[in-house]
């Protein structure tokens, strides 16, 4: 974090004049005002995503069917349950919350351990996602400037803020200490980038080869993502939504009905 | 009592010459009202054209894309959709400007989805609901199934044109593409410290890239 401060305080944009009130309101619109830096950020992510986040997601997807990684996704979205449930009851939706519960208890007891979603084939009960950037904009909290954090993806304070309360509200980083436990919680935390990438490399593909400027693009896209999210209206949250920003946001190519 | 009747005939005349507008295909007033029904059916041929087109086997893939776009020409408000995009920057541009920008992001528009559903082989489609939005837009949803993926949802903004539906936004997952591409655009503009000539040539080397795609399949 205080990296982070101090690299959102050395680049910042220049806020236009009030005389030209168009560019003003774009500005304000943006909401970005770190954007040198972040765009600088950005450019250190593209280089680790062309690297080593893509190439172990196109790896994966090549070297594991697609049932097991719906199986694999299935298993993330079931362990995400706790951070779920606790948020759909702090936005005041015991309907979500009853949805949420009840998926858990039959996903990992008829769907052996979250592997198969028998809630959604046989119950009809779709999962949805909720995190407590989620919960904190639902209570008012504003989203605060635009980020990018290379690796997390798309973010902002809010979110970020949601993030790290995502990751030490759940359970099952409070229990048992050695390097079992140590290897099965990073080993969750790899899986979940992975799959997260995974879903993701259509829709990143078509942005970096279509888009004249692919940070505004994503920045826009993920704004008006989080607002939908927010908002709980269509059908927008996936069930195994993971914990980067990217996950959080974008998993175009997933199940949604 | 008096007043009432004449309200009545007032409305039912107003109903008539609604009607006979929408019939006879007289483009209404500007902000012509949209009709759900009409915006649902208007996807669902639309959709209906497309599937077919992406699944034509008898023809080869650049005879596919073509039939595509020809959908897309006329099913989308290109136009409108341009000058959307373009926002403010519209103003900036001189006259030889505007005019080339709208041709090169009518190229651009339809070259890119065409290109994209060109790779939707075997794809099916169901139509979802569809709400009014504003007074003069309805949204359609539409549920998209390929082949060893999961389904997705796509959402289609219709509104009057000219009293026809044209298609003047699709929004995938809570992101409208003609916002998310008018962020993309001023944001080319702006750093090319507000030159439009700027966002016209790296729009014409988009296309010279998608045109070099396209030889390369």
């Amino acid at each position: 974090m205080p990296l982070l401060a101090a690299a959102l305080l050395a680049g910042c944009a220049t806020r236009p004049p009030a005389s030209d009130p168009e560019s003003l309101a774009e500005y304000e619109q943006t909401n970005d005002p770190a954007e040198p830096t972040n765009r600088r950020l950005y450019a250190v992510h593209q280089a680790i995503d062309q690297y080593a986040l893509r190439p172990v997601a196109v790896g994966y997807r090549a070297a594991v069917p697609q049932p097991v990684r719906t199986g694999i996704r299935n298993v993330l979205g079931n362990l995400r349950t706790p951070v779920i449930l606790a948020n759909d009851m702090l936005q005041g939706e015991p309907r979500r919350a009853g949805d949420t519960l009840g998926r858990f208890v039959i996903n990992s007891t008829i769907g052996l351990g979250g592997i198969f979603d028998v809630a959604e084939r046989w119950f009809g009960v779709r999962g949805h996602a909720e995190d407590y950037g989620q919960t904190l904009a639902r209570w008012g909290v504003g989203e605060g400037p635009y980020i990018f954090v290379p690796v997390l993806g798309p973010s902002n304070p809010r979110d970020l803020v949601g993030f790290g309360l995502g990751i030490v509200s759940d359970p099952l980083s409070w229990f048992g200490q050695g390097a079992v436990v140590d290897g099965l919680v990073y080993g969750r935390t790899g899986i979940t980038v992975v799959d997260t990438r995974e879903s993701l490399i259509n829709t990143i593909d078509d942005v970096n080869r279509t888009s004249l400027d692919s940070y505004s693009t994503l920045r826009s896209a993920y704004r008006q993502r989080r607002a939908a999210e927010i908002s709980n209206q269509g059908e927008v949250a996936p069930a195994a939504a993971g914990s980067t920003g990217y996950g959080v946001g974008t998993g175009m190519d997933q199940q949604r009905r | 009592m008096h007043d009432f009747n004449r309200r009545t005939l007032l409305g039912a005349a107003l109903a008539l010459t609604a009607t006979g507008f929408g019939t006879l295909g007289f483009p209404g007033p500007a902000l012509a009202q949209a009709d759900i029904g009409r915006a649902a059916n208007f996807i669902q041929t639309t959709g209906q054209d497309l599937v077919a087109a992406i699944n034509d086997q008898s023809r080869d893939i650049a005879a596919r894309r073509q039939r595509v776009s020809a959908v897309l020409r006329r099913a989308v408000d290109v136009d409108g959709v341009g000058r959307f995009i373009i926002g403010r920057w519209w103003r900036q541009a001189s006259a030889q400007e505007q005019q080339e920008y709208m041709k090169l992001f009518e190229e651009t528009l339809i070259r890119n989805l065409s290109a994209r559903f060109g790779e939707y082989q075997g794809v099916r489609f169901s139509l979802g609901r569809s709400q009014q939005r504003t007074e003069d837009d309805v949204l359609v949803n539409t549920i998209i199934e390929r082949p060893n993926s999961a389904p997705f949802s796509l959402d289609w903004r219709v509104a009057e044109i000219g009293g026809q539906p044209k298609v003047v936004d699709v929004i995938a997952e809570g992101t409208s593409l003609r916002l998310t591409q008018r962020s993309e655009y001023s944001s080319v503009i702006q750093r090319n410290n507000g030159s439009v000539a700027a966002l016209l040539q790296a729009m014409r080397g988009q296309i010279q890239q998608l045109a070099a795609r396209e030889q390369g399949r």
